[in-house]
């Protein structure tokens, strides 16, 4: 299946609502490279930064716990890449919001959002390329950023800072993890 | 929150007009915090000195009470600590922020890498025992036979039994947890109460027993999990499960130089440390045929500087104990302090690490724990070993390992995103479980390090070359190890089954061992049953350097049973005027 037609069944499992020229615009994203390509430095533009809030804040969400933006997860994702990871994840990086950017990803709908990560997420399961994938990235980033917060972490498990003792036993229904 | 008052005190030099000492001990990691311990409470003035800078048990753990959020790059190793620490990096977590700052600067402290070796370093008062994995096992009687037996290497002078009560000796102090179970393969100790094995290791531990006859235990692990007046005594309490060791323990619950050898010799009073000073040389008199003492660089300021002493303990390390022997040059040691033999530097021998396997686990969804256990399970050696007989390799190996629940780290590899997602990442998630293989690497005199002949460090002394690499035996072990791992977890009915086998260098086990080792025969060895080097009686080696081989088992106990062990033997001697 080629891009193209996996775009198309996303736009038909949405109902159709991916424009035209959106598919025209993603189906440029395996061609596509960076102007970025031999900057070691890591940088963001305004856009490509909402573009990344919006997607963190789309992997853990607000709900009746505070969300990925409510924790600073999107400023914690650009520090993250630019003292802990290099150039090849940098560019990857950076390829993966620019097709974002040609889908128009703050322009599309909430469905359509939605239905481009669930895109994304299959598509990057037959990335086999050794540099981490975009969304790999965005994932595995905002989960930490999020789960190890003050609030995030608070928020989700039990935070046992001295547990004191070692102890075997049943889990409760519905008990969240111990966090240490 | 236990506070230990004990303070350790650096040595004012210049205030102390007279540089000599009963004892000069070399290191303060695991051995020389033994020595200078074991030395000091028999009525010696000791000398230990660290060429690392001054860690203060407790004040100095400054991460030990942060909390997760504390953490800038919450565990991950940065750029920086990546290039700065190019060779402690190698190691899992070892360039996490928690822990970066207590191993050494590979950057400043190159060495060079002929075959690379993964030389894990930490400089600084109490070395790697701040670091260390705690699993304490005693060798047992076949380890010290099997040179004989099969014709490797040269023979042990020792045998089980010259070292059983200094084992014993060395768990009453350390205080190790752990279980009997009445095996030869691996002889019991002198134990705390064990920590259990979470229940799909009990179902493991059942399934191997009834399909292999294998054993599995519970780590022994040195950690408190009921201190006794020994240890609170030294201001060291009970274990408070929360697993993070690795940051240096404010309770002193785990056994380190700092919190355990280093209090007790202070506590005579008969203790001085001398930090940041690196031994450049041992100072050997041609005259009385004895070495007289040390020379030291200070690390800062570059000064020098000698100390003088009737014995000398060497426990720098068995890498750094070899290069300062093999720096140590005489005209009646023109190759080398005791190096007659050539052996010095030779035989360098670590474990294997970085291959097993992992699964999924199905059932148990309502066996959770409370607390984090700083241990894992251990399954001892099985090859070689009964009626079983390997032909494509000598020795065995060790599994340890163990079963989780799974955290909200599973939700990076899983399909999903949104509310429900990020609400099902608050539950605790599938079992899963790993083992991994600790295997024997023989001992072979072309793996070894030398000093470049005409690179030279900050401080003027030659750098330090590796060279030394698995040879067929260890390579035909590593792929057992694999294929045994895939074999159990599947007997044993986990699903998902998963080799793994990192690709490494020797060093990673963090056991470097072998480079002066004990013999019979000064020909071939360098130091005798008692750890006295051969050819210069009153130096002692009793790090990882004097092992003649290596077992599968984690060696740290056995560093510290032959350190108290020659100690006693050194006093002896001292008192009846024989050094």
């Amino acid at each position: 299946m080629n891009r193209r037609e996996v775009i198309r069944n996303v736009a038909l499992m949405l109902g159709g609502t991916f424009s035209a020229p959106t598919i025209m615009a993603m189906d440029k994203w395996e061609t596509f490279t960076s102007p970025n390509n031999n900057d070691s430095s890591f940088s963001l533009t305004e856009t490509q930064q909402k573009i990344l809030a919006e997607i963190a804040e789309m992997i853990i969400p607000k709900t009746d716990t505070p969300g990925a933006k409510d924790v600073g997860v999107p400023a914690f994702i650009v520090m993250m890449l630019n003292d802990c990871y290099r150039e090849p994840e940098h560019q990857s990086f950076l390829d993966g919001l620019a097709s974002m950017e040609k889908v128009k990803f703050l322009s599309l709908k909430a469905d359509e959002r939605t239905g481009v990560l669930k895109l994304l997420e299959q598509e990057t399961k037959k990335i086999t390329s050794k540099v981490t994938p975009f969304w790999r990235l965005m994932k595995e980033l905002t989960l930490l950023g999020y789960f190890t917060s003050e609030a995030g972490l608070k928020a989700s498990f039990e935070y046992v800072q001295i547990p004191g003792k070692l102890e075997l036993i049943k889990l409760k229904p519905n008990q969240k993890s111990f966090a240490y | 929150m236990t506070k230990n008052k004990l303070k350790i005190m650096n040595l004012n030099i210049k205030a102390n007009k007279n540089n000599t000492f009963d004892a000069i001990v070399v290191g303060s990691g695991m051995s020389g915090g033994f020595a200078a311990k074991e030395l000091t409470e028999r009525g010696l003035k000791v000398l230990m000195i660290e060429r690392g800078h001054e860690i203060k048990h407790i004040e100095g753990y400054d991460t030990a009470m942060k909390e997760p959020w504390d953490f800038e790059h919450r565990g991950k190793t940065t750029n920086i600590s990546a290039e700065e620490r190019w060779a402690n990096s190698r190691f899992w977590g070892l360039g996490s922020e928690e822990v970066v700052n207590h191993l050494t600067n590979d950057k400043e402290n190159p060495y060079i890498e002929i075959r690379a070796f993964d030389w894990i370093r930490a400089y600084h008062t109490g070395g790697k025992s701040m670091h260390w994995g705690r699993q304490s096992y005693r060798w047992g009687k076949h380890d010290f036979e099997a040179n004989a037996k099969e014709g490797i290497g040269i023979d042990w002078p020792i045998r089980y039994e010259d070292l059983e009560p200094w084992y014993t000796h060395v768990e009453k102090f350390v205080g190790v947890s752990g279980q009997k179970e009445g095996l030869e393969v691996l002889p019991d100790g002198h134990f705390l109460p064990a920590m259990p094995l979470f229940a799909p290791e009990a179902h493991f531990k059942n399934k191997m027993f009834e399909k292999f006859n294998r054993p599995v235990t519970v780590g022994r692990v040195a950690n408190l999990t009921q201190a006794q007046d020994i240890h609170t005594k030294l201001g060291r309490g009970s274990c408070q499960y929360r697993n993070k060791c690795n940051r240096g323990c404010p309770y002193g619950a785990y056994y380190s130089s700092l919190s355990g050898s280093i209090p007790a010799a202070m506590r005579t009073n008969r203790l001085s440390i001398l930090h940041d000073s690196i031994v450049s040389e041992i100072i050997y008199d041609e005259q009385k045929k004895r070495a007289t003492g040390v020379r030291i660089i200070n690390q800062n300021t570059m000064q020098t500087e000698d100390f003088f002493a009737k014995i000398i303990f060497l426990n720098a390390g068995s890498i750094n104990t070899a290069a300062l022997m093999l720096n140590s040059k005489s005209n009646r040691f023109q190759n080398g302090f005791g190096n007659d033999s050539d052996q010095v530097g030779r035989n360098l021998m670590d474990h294997q690490l970085g291959s097993g396997a992992s699964a999924t686990v199905d059932g148990f969804e309502d066996d959770y724990v409370y607390g984090q256990r700083p241990n894992a399970m251990y399954i001892p050696r099985f090859r070689n070993w009964g009626n079983d007989k390997q032909t494509a390799y000598l020795r065995g190996f060790g599994y340890q390992g163990g079963a989780v629940r799974d955290g909200w780290e599973r939700g990076v590899a899983a399909d999903g995103f949104g509310d429900d997602f990020k609400q099902s990442l608050t539950k605790p998630g599938p079992w899963s479980i790993r083992i991994g293989g600790f295997g024997e690497i023989l001992p072979d005199p072309n793996n070894r390090i030398f000093l470049d002949p005409v690179k030279k460090d900050k401080w003027g002394i030659p750098m330090i070359v590796t060279d030394a690499a698995f040879v067929e035996n260890d390579w035909a072990m590593r792929k057992d190890i694999v294929a045994s791992a895939v074999e159990m977890l599947e007997t044993a009915g986990f699903k998902n089954v998963t080799p793994y086998d990192r690709p490494t260098h020797m060093g990673l086990g963090i056991h470097d061992m072998g480079t002066a080792r004990m013999g019979r025969d000064p020909k071939t060895s360098v130091l005798n049953a008692f750890n006295q080097v051969h050819d210069c009686k009153n130096v002692f080696v009793t790090d990882g350097a004097a092992m003649t081989s290596a077992s599968c088992v984690n060696p740290s106990i056995t560093y510290m049973a032959l350190t108290a062990r020659a100690a006693d033997f050194a006093v002896k001697a001292l008192k009846k005027k024989e050094l």
